[in-house]
């Protein structure tokens, strides 16, 4: 049977995390949405046996954490052969050409530029949610 | 003319005596050289002199030896005419008589020779006169004893032998020509004592100056050594110092890149971390307009109904929208600005590439691409031949596009706007450029304003950040120019730069 995915936010920023919640909501998607405001606490869960137990995952990261930066995070979940298949998505106000290219060099799957522009950021955060409505991520063993 | 030649003298001379206080190999190499010269000149000459001087000696010397010969001449031949004499007396033959003329011949050269010496040296005339006057006794003698025997008188002649007046003048010229030959044998011993002596003093003459030129020689080579040695000393710590200086400049270099670095990061993570709360700003600024249309909604309904209070009806559909509305164009600003502190950041951390360009053609492209604007206000730009560059183009298309942008912007619509871009290569390896315009011009309380971040100068009816002439001036320095301007409210503006004509890195991508 195939389980529902879990949406892993790390966004030090509540604001911006409420506002990504309520956009993707309204994109109807329902999965459970869980929230980490710092890098410490989501890699102490993402290693934790819980979630190797629990089915697949879908991890929503920003890059400016106050206690590290998302591309460690984003470095130890690629590098881990279990979580390296789940898909993550890189949701940060960052638009340096040489930090998404290292992104994406580290395995990251998606990068958005947070929009200041509200509507960009809510079209953007809706076209994320589509794109997570199509996607299947895979089970984590 | 006196007047334009006194200080040049003054000034030749007073270099000439710079020339002499100042120590210095050329100094002092000149100065030994002209002593060298000098003691052999001199020593030269000296044994012209000695050498002429001995010469007169040596002449001297044989004309007494001649002299002395010419004496004892004179007395052997009157000898000889004595002899001749008393053997004619004896025999009576005339053949006995021939020695007696020839003797006769022989004497008067003598005597002539003798005169001569006289009259050449007073102090041997006493002698001279005596021996000419006692020659000629005793031939007076003689040719009476002979003529007396002649006549056949034979017993008178000898009577005149006997009486020993012949005898007299013979002794008595005997002593003074022995007189004579020993005041000119001591004369000649002196004077081959003095050749002698000049021959000596030439030799040491020639033999100190030499040893002189030897000891001037090697006083010239050790000067010449010293100040080779002070040469290469001089060099080894001016390349000491050179390589201390390069260090120290890698080292400046070095902190200034950092420092530069670090301005750089600071102002992109400051610029991150103020988009943060802005995206909050914005994001929460729509969902009040979301919930505001909601609650309009809700007045639209309840108004069908019941009258609803007009500070409501006020608050809902004025208030709360102007309030947005200023929010969300104050956010847009803000977004702007931080955008554009990213912008210049983010040139900073661009490595400057450098390449030749083409200049004439990228000012005539963005002046091409312009156009439009041009057109539209009837203005004109002109670009001029411009000497090429070897720059970063990426900063040189941004420096001029954005100065071209400017002056076609700011022109006085009172007026047919011209710009004009020149350029030329200046001495030291430098190249300007020029932009020039008949526009508003700026203030010169401004001329330094307007290269700062978001100033703006003059009338503020165009549209802008104050952004452009502070990323004309980052992108000038960053390639090691610097920009000036030259204006005057209400004529127009010029924009000066100037770079090197060759951009060289210190190091891959610093460029400071």
């Amino acid at each position: 049977m195939t389980q529902a995915v879990k949406i892993i936010m790390v966004e030090d920023d509540h604001g911006h995390a409420k506002l990504i919640e309520k956009n993707i909501r309204r994109a109807n998607i329902n999965n459970e949405i869980k929230h980490f405001d710092e890098g410490g606490a989501a890699l102490d869960y993402l290693f934790s046996p819980e979630i190797l137990a629990n089915g697949p995952l879908l991890i929503l990261l920003d890059l400016n954490l106050p206690d590290m930066s998302g591309t460690d995070i984003l470095e130890r979940v690629k590098g881990d052969d279990r979580l390296k298949r789940a898909p993550v998505v890189v949701l940060t106000t960052t638009d340096d050409k040489v930090e998404i290219q290292r992104c994406y060099d580290l395995g990251c799957n998606v990068y958005i530029t947070k929009p200041v522009d509200y509507e960009s950021f809510a079209g953007a955060i809706r076209q994320l949610g589509l794109f997570l409505s199509v996607m299947q991520a895979p089970e984590i063993e | 003319m006196l007047r334009a030649m006194t200080p040049r003298s003054s000034q030749n001379w007073s270099r000439f005596s710079d020339f002499v206080r100042t120590p210095s190999l050329v100094r002092s190499i000149t100065a030994l050289l002209t002593l060298a010269f000098f003691l052999l000149l001199t020593v030269n000459v000296a044994s012209f002199v000695m050498i002429q001087r001995t010469a007169t000696i040596n002449d001297s010397i044989e004309n007494a030896q001649r002299m002395r010969r010419a004496s004892r001449t004179v007395l052997i031949a009157m000898l000889d005419a004595e002899t001749a004499q008393r053997g004619f007396l004896l025999t009576g033959r005339t053949d006995f008589l021939q020695p007696f003329e020839e003797a006769r011949g022989e004497i008067a050269p003598a005597l002539r020779l003798l005169d001569a010496g006289a009259a050449a040296d007073p102090s041997l005339r006493p002698y001279v006169t005596r021996i000419h006057a006692l020659a000629d006794a005793k031939f007076g003698e003689m040719d009476k004893t002979l003529n007396l025997t002649r006549a056949g008188r034979i017993g008178q002649s000898i009577q005149l032998v006997r009486s020993g007046q012949g005898k007299r003048y013979m002794d008595e010229l005997r002593g003074t020509i022995t007189a004579f030959d020993t005041l000119k044998s001591t004369r000649i011993a002196e004077r081959t004592r003095t050749s002698e002596r000049l021959g000596v003093l030439t030799v040491a003459m020639n033999a100190i100056a030499g040893l002189l030129v030897l000891v001037l020689a090697i006083l010239s080579a050790w000067v010449v050594r010293r100040y080779v040695a002070e040469i290469q000393r001089a060099r080894e710590e001016l390349d000491a110092l050179n390589a201390g200086l390069e260090d120290t400049v890698r080292d400046r270099t070095a902190a200034l890149t950092r420092a530069n670095d670090e301005i750089q990061r600071f102002a992109y993570i400051v610029s991150h971390d103020l988009r943060a709360p802005l995206v909050n700003v914005m994001g929460y600024t729509s969902e009040l307009e979301q919930a505001g249309k909601v609650i309009d909604k809700a007045i639209a309904e309840a108004e069908t109904h019941r009258p609803v209070a007009p500070d409501v009806v006020m608050a809902v559909r004025e208030d709360m929208p102007e309030a947005i509305g200023f929010i969300r164009a104050s956010t847009e600003k803000m977004d702007r600005l931080i955008n554009a502190i990213l912008k210049l950041s983010r040139e900073g951390r661009r490595n400057p590439l450098p390449e030749t360009l083409d200049m004439t053609a990228m000012a005539q492209n963005i002046a091409d691409s312009v156009h439009h604007q041009t057109e539209a206000s009837g203005a004109r730009i002109l670009v001029e031949d411009l000497p090429p560059i070897e720059s970063d183009r990426i900063s040189m298309e941004q420096i001029l596009g954005n100065l071209i942008d400017n002056a076609v912007k700011y022109l006085d619509a009172g007026r047919p706007g011209e710009i004009i871009v020149s350029g030329e290569e200046v001495a030291g390896g430098w190249v300007v450029y020029r932009v020039a315009d008949n526009g508003r011009g700026i203030a010169p309380r401004d001329h330094e304003r307007i290269f700062e971040l978001f100033r703006r100068s003059g009338k503020q009816d165009r549209a802008g950040e104050g952004l452009g002439l502070a990323f004309v001036r980052n992108s000038v320095r960053r390639i090691g120019g610097t920009i000036d301007v030259e204006s005057e409210l209400g004529k127009g503006s010029t924009f000066l730069l100037k770079f090197p004509k060759r951009l060289i890195l210190s190091e891959p991508g610093g460029v400071l």
